[in-house]
């Protein structure tokens, strides 16, 4: 169970830096990039937007594209921490 | 005069001191964590910081509470009532923190209110109006030493997988040690010793040991 989690955070961090290098990047491209199936991917983007990590824009042309908040930014330089954190007081 | 006699005549002094360090040490740790909480919604340091702040409020009213005996306050059996029930909540939400994947269900939005946290503030008022009603701590204590001894095992199983890795989960073992350690003499020393003062100045030494430790983990695992 805990390296289920684990790769739950990995997942996040994952999705997060392929939007930091991109800036902004389209659903389907992030989708490919993140290698995982197009229920799970639904899942992961929908908690990191109520999260408030990422935000969906879609501009006047209907394109939609997802962009990292500062909250997102700010996690993925924890993001290293936070995991130590948790392995080492083993939560 | 040795060190006996130095924290008897001085035991307000020492109490006040004891639990403002105590406190001190909960608060730095439930903010430090507070912020990890917040930026990674991860349950586990969730139940870890309300572990710490439940320490915290528990040894506040401790204190209140030895006022209120000491000085033959009136209702000073709400003040124990409450004291108990943060005490055993915060063993609680400690073990739940190691343990929560094990039973974590997906819609658990609420650190205070899912169903097994209810299940546990249940058990913490019963346990505590129990002791109220029968006049003694045994409740608190078995409940506590039945947790911790729980938590010591998991948290030894956590150093031997993986403390090539992870340094501070032999710290975290030995942290658990000493807390079992303590509810046991605490069991002792209301059962067998009258509260012999010499036995609470090393559960309070041990106790202070325990806090240290996490503080020290806390800060140093969290250091950039």
């Amino acid at each position: 169970m805990a390296s289920k989690k684990r790769e739950r955070l990995e997942v996040i961090k994952d999705i997060l830096n392929t939007i930091r290098q991109n800036r902004e990047i389209k659903p389907t491209r992030l989708l490919y990039a993140s290698n995982l199936s197009p229920q799970m991917f639904k899942e992961y983007i929908n908690e990191l937007i109520a999260k408030g990590f990422i935000k969906l824009e879609i501009s006047d042309n209907e394109k939609k594209t997802f962009s990292l908040t500062k909250k997102g930014s700010d996690f993925l330089q924890e993001y290293k921490v936070i995991e130590s954190f948790i392995e080492n007081f083993g939560l | 005069m040795d060190l006996y006699s130095v924290v008897t005549e001085n035991k307000w002094l020492l109490e006040a001191l004891y639990t403002l360090i105590i406190t001190s040490i909960c608060m730095i740790i439930v903010l430090k964590t507070d912020r990890f909480f917040k930026l990674s919604l991860h349950n586990g340091i969730r139940y870890f910081r309300n572990a710490f702040l439940f320490f915290g409020i528990g040894f506040l009213v401790r204190y209140i509470l030895g006022l209120f005996s000491d000085f033959s306050i009136t209702n000073a059996d709400i003040i124990k009532v409450i004291f108990e029930y943060f005490m055993i909540m915060a063993g609680f939400f400690l073990f739940y923190s190691l343990v929560w994947k094990k039973f974590a269900s997906k819609n658990e939005y609420s650190s205070m209110f899912n169903s097994k946290i209810t299940l546990f503030n249940i058990m913490a008022i019963v346990l505590a109006l129990l002791d109220e009603v029968w006049n003694t701590y045994n409740f608190m204590f078995f409940s506590q030493i039945i947790i911790f001894s729980y938590t010591s095992v998991i948290s030894l199983i956590n150093y031997l997988k993986k403390s090539e890795k992870f340094k501070f989960l032999k710290f975290y073992f030995i942290g658990m040690l000493l807390v079992f350690a303590a509810w046991i003499l605490n069991f002792l020393a209301a059962s067998f010793f009258h509260w012999h003062p010499l036995i609470l100045i090393n559960i309070g030494i041990i106790n202070v040991i325990f806090f240290f430790l996490f503080l020290y983990g806390v800060i140093k695992v969290t250091q950039k």
